[in-house]
Order: C-alpha cells, then sequence, then structure tokens
C-alpha cells in the first residue's frame, strides 16, 4: 500500500512539474524570462575598425543562439537613417562571421528601444563549409548606428524573434541608451 | 614651507591651471595662432560651412570656387546678402584677385539639406579651351550637388553663372570628384542606387560639357550590383595623372578601413565596362590596405620624387610617393587619431607605408578645444610653386598645417596657421551621459593654393575662407621672394 502512495505521489509530482515546464514552453515569455536565458559571453572577434562591443550566448532557446551587438558612433546618415538593405549589408557586421554571406530576403523596417531601422536574414557560408542562419540588424539615432548580429543553427524566423526580444528587454534598451550616449 | 607660502603656491598653480584651460578654448576676438604663416585676406562665404575650394586663373583674373556642405540645424538656409533671399548652399565665387580684399562675387544654391545631406561640395574647373570639345572662349565648373547628381555650370562670366547640363539622378550621394582637363574624363564619386555602397565611380566623357557621355561604373568588388558577401570601404576621391602618367589613385574611407587602390587608366576606359568581379578587377594594379583605424580622404600623387638622402644610391634616388589624408570625424578625440601617410608606391605591386605626420595634440590640447581634431584634406594643386616641396594640411581645429615633405620618407611641420573664430562659428557638440555639451572651435576643412602662393583655408563651422602666405623658414622652402 506504501508503495503504491509513493509511486501515486511520484506521478503526481512528475506530472506537475511536466506541467510547470509545458506552461513555461507554451505561455508568452515576459521581458524578464528573456533576459533569463541569455548569459553575457566575451567579445570573439580581434580588434577592428570599431571598439568591441558585448556578446551574448542564448542557451535557453530552442537552439543555442549567440548575438554580437555595438554601437557605431557617426556612422550613419543623419537625415536618412538605416536606408535600404544595401546599408544593412554593409554595416551589420555579418563580415566578423565570414565575408561570405547572401541576404534570404529583402529586409524589414524593425524598431528596437525607440531606434528605427531595418532587419535582414542571411545565409552565412562558414570557413568550414558549414552553413547556417543569421540575422542583421541596424537601427539608428541621429547619426549614431546600433548594430548587431546573431547567429545560430536555428531558422532564420526564430533567429529574428529571439534577437528582437532580447534587445528589447530592459537591461538591453538601457545598454543600448547609455552607448548612443544617453541621447 | 609656510602658510604665506602654500597660498602662494596655490594661487600660482590656480594661474597656471586657468592658463593652460584659456588655451584650450578659443575666444572670439583673439588673434589667430600662426607660425611661418601669416594672414592676407578674409571672406565670410555668407557664413556657409565649406568644402572644397578650387582656384582657377580666369583671363587677368583669379576666381575661386568653392563647395559647402548643407545648411546648420539653427540655419538650413542662410540668407544670401546680394539676392535677399534664402538659399540653400551650394557653390560660393569670390574674385581673389587680390587677394587682401577678396570680393565675393556669386552663389549657385545647391540641394536643400543640412549638413552632409545637402549643399554641393565639390567643384572642379576646367577651361573650354584645354578640353577637346569645350567652347574655347569658356570656363566650365563640375560640381557635386548631393543626391541630385552632377551638375556642369559656364562660369566664363561668374558673375553670372549658367547652367550647362545635369549629370545622374536619383542618386544615393555625391562627393569628391576628378576631372582631367585635357581630355575631358571625369571620375565623378556617385552612388549609383543599383550598387551595394553609397560612393563608388562613374566615369564620363566631359570632353564636350554640354554632351556628357557614359564610359563605366567602377568601384571595389563586392560593391557592383548583385553581389553578396561583405562590402569593401566606399570610395572616398580619386586623383588621375591623366594619359601620361595613366594611373588613378582611388582613396576609399573616411576615418576606418582605408585602401589606397592604384589603377591602370587604359584599362580603366578601355577595358570591359560591363560591372562583373572580373571586370572590376582588371585595371586594378595594386591595393595599399590600411589599419581599420585609418580612411584614405586623399590620395595625391607626387611621382618621380628626388629623395636628397639617396642622391648617391646607385638605384631608387627617385621615388614615387602617394600622400594619403585621413578624415577625422568624431567631435573632441572621440576616434582613433586620422592624419596623413606617405606611402612609397616606386614598385607598383607592393606599396609600403613609409612614414606619417600628425600635429601633436599637447601643442594646443586640441582634444579640448571642441569639434574635430585631426587630418581632413590636403591641397591638390600641381602648380610647380610647391609641388613636391610644400604640403598644406587642412586639420580641423589645428587649421593648417605646412609640411616640408621634399624628404617623404621624414616629413617636417615648417608652419602652421589657426584662424580665429568669429561670430558666425558654428558650435560643435559632444553628448556626455545623456546631456548634450557644446565648444566653439575652429574648423578648417580643406585648404588649396594657387599658381602664386596663395594658400586658401575654409572652414567647415561657418567660419569662411582665410587667404594666406608663407613666411619666414616656409617660404625660403618655396623659392618665394
Amino acid at each position: 500500500m506504501r508503495r503504491l502512495i509513493a509511486i501515486a505521489i511520484a506521478a503526481l509530482v512528475f506530472g506537475a512539474l511536466s506541467g510547470v515546464a509545458a506552461y513555461q514552453k507554451v505561455r508568452p515569455q515576459g521581458a524578464d524570462d528573456v533576459d533569463r536565458h541569455w548569459q553575457e559571453i566575451a567579445w570573439p572577434y580581434p580588434r577592428d575598425g570599431w571598439p568591441a562591443g558585448r556578446a551574448f550566448r542564448c542557451d535557453g532557446c530552442t537552439e543555442p543562439i549567440e548575438i554580437y551587438v555595438r554601437p557605431k558612433i557617426g556612422f550613419c546618415n543623419c537625415d536618412t537613417g538605416v536606408a535600404d538593405d544595401d546599408e544593412v549589408d554593409r554595416v551589420a557586421d555579418l563580415d566578423l562571421i565570414s565575408d561570405r554571406f547572401a541576404p534570404l530576403a529583402p529586409g524589414q523596417v524593425i524598431r528596437v528601444a525607440d531606434l528605427r531601422g531595418r532587419v535582414r536574414a542571411y545565409d552565412l557560408d562558414m570557413p568550414g563549409g558549414a552553413r547556417h542562419a543569421a540575422i542583421g540588424i541596424a537601427v539608428s539615432h541621429r547619426c549614431d548606428l546600433l548594430v548587431a548580429v546573431a547567429q545560430g543553427r536555428a531558422h532564420a524566423d526564430e533567429l529574428q524573434r529571439e534577437a528582437v526580444a532580447f534587445l528589447t528587454t530592459e537591461r538591453m534598451k538601457h545598454w543600448t541608451m547609455a552607448a548612443l550616449g544617453g541621447g | 614651507m609656510g602658510g604665506r607660502g602654500s597660498v602662494a603656491l596655490l594661487s600660482i598653480s590656480f594661474l597656471v591651471v586657468a592658463g593652460v584651460a584659456a588655451a584650450q578654448q578659443q575666444v572670439i576676438g583673439a588673434p589667430p595662432e600662426a607660425s611661418n604663416m601669416r594672414l592676407v585676406g578674409y571672406n565670410d562665404l555668407q557664413a556657409r560651412s565649406a568644402y572644397q575650394p578650387t582656384i582657377h586663373h580666369q583671363g587677368d583674373r583669379w576666381i575661386a570656387y568653392i563647395g559647402h556642405h548643407g545648411g546648420s540645424d539653427a540655419i538650413p538656409d542662410p540668407v544670401n546678402p546680394m539676392t535677399g533671399k534664402a538659399e540653400p548652399n551650394g557653390t560660393s565665387i569670390v574674385d581673389v584677385t587680390d587677394p587682401a580684399h577678396p570680393k565675393y562675387l556669386h552663389h549657385i544654391p545647391g540641394q536643400e539639406g543640412k549638413y552632409e545631406s545637402g549643399g554641393a561640395q565639390m567643384v572642379r574647373v576646367c577651361d573650354g579651351k584645354s578640353l577637346p570639345k569645350g567652347d574655347r572662349n569658356a570656363v566650365y565648373l563640375l560640381r557635386a550637388v548631393g543626391s541630385e547628381g552632377h551638375e556642369i555650370w559656364n562660369v566664363t562670366n561668374p558673375e553670372n553663372p549658367t547652367l550647362v547640363t545635369r549629370i545622374g539622378e536619383g542618386l544615393k550621394d555625391t562627393h569628391k570628384n576628378f576631372w582631367e582637363c585635357d581630355t575631358g574624363i571625369a571620375y565623378l564619386v556617385s552612388g549609383a542606387p543599383d550598387w551595394r555602397t553609397r560612393r563608388m565611380t562613374q566615369i564620363y566623357d566631359l570632353s564636350d560639357p554640354a554632351h556628357p557621355v557614359k564610359i563605366r561604373d567602377f568601384g571595389l568588388p563586392g560593391q557592383e550590383p548583385g553581389s553578396t558577401g561583405a562590402v569593401p570601404t566606399e570610395l572616398h576621391g580619386p586623383i588621375s595623372t591623366g594619359p601620361q602618367g595613366n594611373r588613378v589613385y582611388f582613396g576609399y574611407g573616411t576615418d576606418k578601413g582605408g585602401i589606397l587602390q592604384i589603377v591602370d587608366r587604359d584599362k580603366l576606359l578601355h577595358g570591359p565596362a560591363a560591372p562583373t568581379a572580373d571586370n572590376l578587377r582588371y585595371p586594378e594594379i595594386s591595393r595599399l590596405t590600411m589599419s581599420a583605424f585609418n580612411g584614405a580622404h586623399t590620395t595625391f600623387p607626387m611621382l618621380g620624387m628626388p629623395i636628397p638622402e639617396y642622391a648617391h644610391d646607385k638605384d631608387g634616388n627617385k621615388r614615387d610617393i602617394v600622400m594619403i589624408v585621413d578624415e577625422a570625424i568624431q567631435n573632441e578625440c572621440g576616434e582613433p587619431r586620422q592624419m596623413v601617410w606617405f606611402a612609397d608606391v616606386t614598385t607598383e605591386s607592393r606599396p609600403m607605408m613609409i612614414s606619417s605626420y600628425t600635429v601633436p595634440e599637447a601643442s594646443g590640447n586640441f582634444c579640448e578645444r571642441g569639434g574635430r581634431f585631426g587630418s581632413h584634406s590636403s591641397n591638390e594643386s600641381m602648380a610647380p610653386v610647391y609641388y613636391k616641396k610644400l604640403a598644406f594640411i587642412a586639420f580641423f581645429n589645428a587649421g593648417v598645417r605646412a609640411l616640408d615633405i621634399r624628404d617623404p620618407y621624414h616629413p617636417k611641420e615648417v608652419g602652421y596657421f589657426i584662424p580665429s573664430i568669429t561670430p558666425a562659428t558654428d558650435k560643435r557638440c559632444v553628448t556626455l551621459e545623456g546631456v548634450e555639451r557644446c565648444k566653439v572651435a575652429i574648423q578648417t576643412n580643406n585648404v588649396e593654393t594657387d599658381d602664386r602662393g596663395y594658400i586658401y583655408a575654409v572652414d567647415r563651422a561657418n567660419t569662411g575662407l582665410h587667404i594666406l602666405e608663407l613666411t619666414g623658414e616656409a617660404r625660403a622652402i618655396a623659392g618665394l621672394p
């Protein structure tokens, strides 16, 4: 009898935990949940014309994703902002990962932390011959840019969703505004 | 030390600190700072932000044509006192025959828009008699008019210019053109709408200025339409040595990722024109890739320079040199130092950087003065008075700097002139922790020389045109009386 009770309790606990896990999986994620999944990692690229930015890895996403984000002060047309997809190709730091990339489709207008710009999905041809998706994001404030590139094995749509959700967390919004001079 | 001694020491320290602070900031009414250079004349250019000056000997007159950036937030379209109308910044035409009394003749309005987004920044001038199919009595001005394209004006009567033709439309941008006056070939810095870069080259035959003929588009592989992958640094401007020299020196970049590209002019003009990666590579002889920290605004060739130190060497005593000038773009030293580089391109396939020059920051506390500090451009006149002897560098808040370049392996500053600010000098701001803080400082943007040896410095912050001459040691180097 005791054994049966123990099995029943174990089943109930397991069921409850599974339910919680399933709920966590399907419920809309709040900004805090999103933020919790991303851990800051060291900037993985050698020095170039711009100071290093910040790099993060999402281990809580369906597939691991990395995002690299940095300001480029004074690198944007002060009047037109990020005007077209060619500008995303030029500025969004995809070449940090690989010089060989091709857009998957025309980009879209995007808004991140009150900054307007464009996002575009790419197919990256990696040095080892592997291919995977990446998302380039370029948004501007006056003459300054914030650029981000996200890469991972996930589908481009998911990369974009996760990357944008992360960039719009309170932590990243605060950092973005400070990095662009607080203005 | 007693109490009185301490007080005295504190007072002296305070005065020293106050003096240093005062030296950092320019003040209206203060005299210019100068060494071996002297102010001859001045014009306010209607308080318009200035880019390229070109000085042309026209009949018995000397005329300065000066391109402008767009207006400022405070004054988008300054009033032209000669017409009484607000006009978007374009091209100023100034008679500098008497350099002590320059006379403003005319303003040709440019594209609406502020700062880099408006105006008509670039000007080049050719006589009709030198162009193969030009009107022998005419003088032509070629100017870049923002995204509106390029224009050619007949400036035979500089008081009353007339539009000849327009070239290009719907461009992303235009910038620092070059026009060969003896052939009419023009290298127009444009942003063709289907190219992946804001600035590339459109080559035209403008030997008959009224009837432009397109030759080809040109750029670095990866910038052409339909290409993928990383987009190379955008063009800033080319300088051609014409059919005799058969080389075009292209400078790419402003303050980052600079490239000097050496191109075979004949292959460029007569090679396959379709914008494919192979066709773009075909005329390239070599390129010098600079540090990611520096760009290439001006690439000024000085070929066959005798190097005094190598005079007794059995080989290599003459060198082909290209002076490369970066452009500073950030206010108050917000980027790596932009400066002047000298490349030895004698062995063309292996160009090598041999020396550099910058203004010592501490000599004027220039990072504290406000606005940009660093180089922007050099004079481009190849008139004998200064060519291969002295170069003049626009250095923003450090004014104009005169360099002795007779030994380009060891360039040496021999003079400078930092103009005074005026009530028209515009502020330059930085944002610190969300708060905008502004300072007013001279922003010498471009410099040019004429065949007589006068030096023309123009200001990006609306201060106007300063006409200068050399004195002392610097004047002796040029052989001027």
